[in-house]
């Protein structure tokens, strides 16, 4: 076998600069170029009408570029004081709320993973089934549950009824079933207390899980629209994509250029934290998917 | 036997105090951390029981009332899933969101598949840019993946039409023409599930053992022969995967209709949650949106098992 591999490597290398092998490199390039072209042209195409003025962004006929860049529509929006204190209300949910997710989350997750208690089978198996309850399914009556708990119109209803998800606990808990039980052992036998356990040494090994669900609750907080169309009325209170949606609405075609700008501003944050984790959160997509 | 009887009942009753001693030390050992469990348990059982499985419980059972805000609620037994299995609409989203899995799951699973054969095909650092621009939709929010399609789709002035008029092609009203509302709606769709589809694949692919690749190779296999008797069969369980969390989030789509087309022209993309969503925002009578929730999420759940049935058994041949 080694000398089979030995004989094929070589031949490989020899027929590096022929003509099929260009011809089969060359077409990869191209159908990858595509990818990303087909992935990223939108956004694209949004920044840069982001730069055109009121009749440029539907104009006939058509053109890609404006023809002046039009640092205005930034400049207008930024000067907007809704806009900015959206963004920024928006900002502090989606932190909150990743933070709310991740204590909670993770508290359970190290109960269910490594505590020994009564009822623990039976509590799992209905935090479990609770993943298997559709949103649309309870849309309305969690909108009666947080309308009779007096939480409309507020930013607690945007930060505390998402916050515990069995998904994110199952996520955890299969990461802190895979800390080797000596460490913990180890760490009893010096006397350290449960919640010493979690605190100084779960914790700081969360780190990989952590990440990912702190970008995925965040991503969730930031993006989402029906749960706050249906409990924010007032519009100083809107989360940013009910500014986006209602813009668009609102003031139709007039203003699109300064639209585009605001969608290009509210799609931002999450891309540069994509950008900044994306090695995580492609590498976990593995681990979250399936296994 | 009954010479062993007493000897065995003498025993027991010998060992009987120190066996409910030991179990009740085994017990209390085995139920050590009860207190510091229940307290680390209580934000999430509360939060979920609040907000998920009282509203689950309280839906279930307005679903059997006849109940707005503005009365008290009355039973009225199987009603509401009566009128809901008996209108035409209902029926009609149900079959709209069939056809809209079918525009949108079949051709994002062969681009994933394309993706990820040509992601394992590259060097790797063209490997991560390839996969990081594939993701960076999935992060993008619906409303401004509407926001971008809508204006792509402009009858006088958006991008596609102009792009079709090079080739001659009179302007289309995309998302006015009821034909075509639902596909302009299902490309955002495969744009933005295009990321977790894809990645996943990709991870699936990779684990498949070189050796299998290598002995193909050796035998003269070409690179579809590798694809369709290596690559595919090892990968059932993973396309399978795909497929049910994808018919389930499809037809499950509500945010891109919802602020592209609010479900028109004539209906065309009312999907069955902006139906009922529709339903929740316009109806005063809960009690049928809810019991369409429930009945979409039993067709749903059985979709997705008799999918599941039918691929297994598949398996079960060869």
């Amino acid at each position: 076998m080694a000398t089979l591999a030995q004989q094929i490597a070589p031949a490989r290398r020899r027929s590096k600069h022929s003509t099929a092998w260009w011809f089969y490199t060359i077409g990869k390039a191209i159908v990858g170029v595509v990818f990303v072209l087909a992935a990223l042209f939108p956004l694209l195409w949004l920044f840069i009408a982001g730069f055109k003025s009121k009749t440029e962004v539907i104009s006939t006929p058509f053109q890609f570029f404006p023809d002046v860049w039009k640092w205005q529509n930034y400049v207008q929006i930024l000067g907007d004081p809704t806009f900015l204190v959206t963004m920024g209300w928006t900002f502090l949910g989606a932190v909150l709320f990743t933070v709310l997710a991740l204590t909670v989350n993770s508290l359970a997750a190290y109960a269910f993973a490594r505590l020994d208690f009564r009822f623990k089978r039976t509590l799992w198996v209905i935090v479990i089934t609770t993943m298997f309850i559709p949103g649309m399914t309870i849309l309305l009556t969690s909108f009666i549950v947080v309308t009779d708990l007096g939480m409309l119109d507020s930013l607690s209803v945007l930060v505390i009824p998402g916050a515990a998800t069995a998904a994110m606990i199952f996520f955890i808990r299969q990461f802190y079933l895979s800390i080797p039980s000596s460490l913990e052992e180890a760490a009893m036998l010096d006397g350290c207390g449960r919640l010493r356990i979690f605190y100084f040494l779960f914790l700081p090994l969360s780190k990989p899980p952590f990440v990912v669900m702190g970008i995925t609750a965040f991503l969730a907080y930031w993006n989402s629209y029906v749960w706050p169309i249906l409990t924010i009325t007032s519009p100083e209170k809107f989360v940013v994509q009910q500014y986006l949606a209602t813009f668009r609405t609102g003031r139709g075609s007039s203003e699109l250029g300064l639209l585009m700008a605001g969608s290009v501003l509210a799609a931002a944050p999450v891309i540069i934290l994509f950008l900044i984790f994306q090695r995580q959160i492609i590498g976990n997509i593995k681990m979250a998917g399936l296994k | 036997m009954t010479v062993m009887h007493p000897t065995m009942t003498d025993t027991e009753i010998v060992t009987a105090p120190n066996a409910r001693e030991a179990r009740q030390r085994h017990r209390r050992y085995l139920y050590r951390d009860g207190k510091i469990a229940y307290w680390l348990l209580l934000p999430a059982v509360v939060l979920l029981g609040i907000f998920v499985i009282w509203p689950a419980i309280y839906a279930a059972f307005l679903s059997f009332q006849d109940w707005s805000f503005y009365k008290a609620p009355e039973f009225v037994g199987w009603r509401n899933y009566i009128n809901v299995l008996t209108d035409p609409l209902f029926w009609a989203a149900i079959g709209r969101g069939f056809v809209f899995v079918a525009m949108t799951v079949p051709p994002m699973l062969l681009l994933a598949f394309a993706f990820s054969s040509l992601v394992v095909a590259v060097s790797r650092r063209f490997a991560s840019i390839l996969k990081v621009s594939i993701y960076l939709p999935t992060i993008i929010s619906t409303v401004i993946t509407s926001i971008i399609f809508v204006i792509i789709y402009d009858y006088s002035g958006g991008l596609l039409n102009a792009f079709l008029g090079l080739f001659g092609i009179d302007p289309i009203a995309w998302l006015g023409d009821p034909k075509w509302a639902l596909l302009a709606i299902a490309i955002p769709a495969v744009w933005l599930g295009m990321g977790l589809t894809s990645l996943i694949m990709v991870a699936a692919m990779i684990d498949i053992p070189t050796e299998y690749y290598e002995a193909a190779a050796m035998e003269g296999a070409n690179w579809w022969q590798r694809t369709f008797f290596i690559t595919i069969p090892q990968m059932k369980n993973i396309i399978l995967y795909l497929l049910v969390t994808g018919f389930v989030a499809a037809i499950q789509q509500l945010d891109l209709p919802l602020v592209m087309t609010q479900g028109g022209p004539l209906d065309s993309t009312t999907l069955p949650n902006l139906f009922i969503f529709n339903h929740f925002t316009n109806d005063v009578n809960v009690g049928y949106s809810i019991a369409a929730a429930l009945l979409l999420f039993v067709v749903l759940g059985t979709v997705s098992a008799l999918i599941f049935k039918f691929v297994n058994s598949e398996r079960l041949v060869d």
